[in-house]
């Protein structure tokens, strides 16, 4: 299954596929860098798609479809845009819970993909890549990239 | 602000070097660090250098390959490639050929350097002169392992501890090296027979150690404390008059990271006393702090949440070296071992599109390597395959 396939089969996100970065908004655009956008597989905004069924749920904000070169299947980045600092970090682990639990319950086809979950600095940024903040969020299963995200062509193994 | 520039010269292609109050090197090993050091002490310090080695019978017959050898260490003439190497010093080239042909006068030293072979210092405990060690061992060693000689020798009295020492160093630095590097432990000098030795004793009766039993990290801290001594005089005089500048490298070496971050504290001690201070480090710690600095700086933070990272005393002297160093200009400098160029990298942002300075010059990529395999690892756990 593709990730636009997967996005066309889930509840409430099923209208949500946009090709390349079409889904984000455009402060957010600059934030992603694909080494090559024709990897790109399309985008989804996850948080206006919910946003009238979950008012008040913490919602994540994008999935980013990519093919890597060294990959068969498509890889899919969970991608929150927000402020990076300290006192976001549990507004950003809720959100990071209620995407696991949605994922669970209405996103089982997007599920089933590799993933990154990454937190995008949306402004200044004040974590350190080796500091404690940073270690809490990898232990919850998230990533911090600062201000950019790179797609690389190829996947690390 | 004064910058050296150097082309050329062992692994450096191309390093740009600007000098603030406080200024960091990192980079990998074998980058050009520590030649970048020594040049810099040698544009500060010809004459005094030139001036010691003959007054030590070392001779190198105005050849400039020869004065290499002597001066960074046998066998290092040959980081000076004739006709591609070059140096500028505060915006003027320097010839350097002509530097080793021509006998500079002997002037008193402007820079004080503490080099990373410091444990070498001392042999049995006992700072070793200048003639003790071999021709082709490199001038920075020798320099400071007689340095510490002539300190000890001269300004301790027999029978006095050398640590803790009521005129040296603030009484809040003193509390902070005996909880996090003796340990209660007093720094003494002991005879054994008629051979003066440096001996941490315990005090009641027990007895001393001698250097050699010694942690690790102890017989590379006590060098490091005496050139602190050194900077540091026990007069109304916060400085050494003669000395502006102050390299140290690898303040690090051997500590645990509580005792680094004494030692990092004792660096802004001197910034704050008006040295120029460079450092080259491996230790992200380092620039942690420096990082800290900078922001604690921009948002107008009180100086004493700058103690409080270093767990240190809430005192008026702490609070006021606190508020002189967070006024110092602190600069970062990466040296890259693939392009052999040099980059600033003082804002430390760790949103930089540049890796470089995200990473803070290599210091932080293991650690974000490691977070990136967990996140993965966690993010990816027990869900089903895709078919």
């Amino acid at each position: 299954m593709t990730f636009k396939e997967a996005v066309e089969r889930t509840p409430n996100l099923k209208t949500g596929w946009r090709s390349g970065k079409g889904a984000l908004e455009a402060k957010d655009k600059p934030h992603i860098k694909p080494e090559d956008t024709r990897q790109l597989r399309g985008s989804a905004f996850m948080d206006a798609a919910l946003r009238t069924r979950e008012p008040h749920a913490n919602r994540w904000d994008y999935a980013i479809g990519y093919q890597h070169t060294n990959r068969n299947a498509e890889f899919i980045y969970w991608v929150e845009t927000h402020t990076g600092s300290d006192d976001q970090i549990k507004v950003v682990l809720k959100k990071l819970e209620w995407l696991k639990t949605w994922l669970r319950r209405d996103g089982q086809h997007l599920d089933r993909f590799d993933r990154d979950m990454i937190w995008v600095s949306s402004g200044h940024t004040l974590f350190t890549k080796g500091s404690a903040q940073v270690k809490r969020l990898a232990q919850k299963g998230l990533l911090y990239s600062g201000a950019i995200l790179r797609i690389p062509n190829e996947r690390p193994v | 602000m004064t910058t050296l520039n150097i082309r050329n010269v062992g692994q450096i292609t191309d390093a740009r070097l600007t000098f603030g109050d406080l200024t960091v090197l990192v980079g990998p090993q074998a980058t050009g660090k520590s030649i970048a050091l020594q040049l810099l002490k040698l544009m500060v310090d010809a004459g005094q250098v030139q001036g010691e080695l003959s007054r030590y019978g070392l001779d190198w017959s105005g050849r400039l390959p020869d004065f290499l050898d002597v001066y960074l260490g046998e066998g290092m003439h040959g980081v000076w490639r004739q006709g591609e190497s070059s140096i500028e010093w505060a915006g003027r080239a320097v010839d350097l050929a002509q530097l080793a042909a021509r006998k500079r006068r002997a002037k008193d030293e402007s820079l004080f350097f503490i080099p990373a072979q410091r444990v070498l210092a001392l042999r049995d405990g006992w700072p070793r002169p200048f003639t003790d060690y071999s021709p082709g061992d490199p001038f920075a060693v020798r320099e400071y392992s007689e340095k510490l000689r002539v300190l000890v020798e001269q300004e301790f009295g027999a029978a006095e501890d050398l640590f803790p020492q009521e005129r040296r160093l603030k009484r809040e630095f003193r509390d902070l090296l005996e909880k996090n590097v003796f340990s209660n432990f007093h720094l003494r000098v002991d005879k054994i027979r008629s051979q003066k030795r440096l001996v941490l004793g315990a005090g009641g009766g027990a007895e001393n150690l001698p250097y050699m039993v010694w942690s690790a990290g102890q017989r590379e801290f006590v060098p490091l404390l005496l050139g602190f001594y050194w900077l540091m005089p026990p007069t109304k005089v916060s400085t050494r008059a003669e000395i502006e500048w102050v390299v140290l490298e690898e303040l690090e070496m051997g500590l645990h990271p509580r005792a680094i971050s004494v030692v990092v504290l004792l660096v802004l001690e001197l910034v704050a006393r008006g040295y120029r201070v460079c450092l080259s480090t491996h230790s992200p710690q380092v620039l942690d702090a420096i990082w800290a600095l900078k922001h604690l700086r921009e948002n107008q933070a009180p100086p004493e949440t700058l103690l409080r990272i270093f767990e240190a005393p809430n005192t008026q002297p702490m609070q006021r070296l606190a508020a002189s160093a967070m006024e110092k200009t602190v600069k970062v400098y990466y040296f890259n071992r693939e392009t052999g160029t040099t980059g600033d990298i003082s804002n430390l942002d760790p949103s930089a599109e540049g890796q470089a300075e995200a990473g803070w010059g290599g210091l932080s990529e293991f650690s974000g390597r490691a977070n990136e395999a967990v996140a993965r690892a966690v993010a990816n756990a027990g869900r089903e395959e895709q078919q």
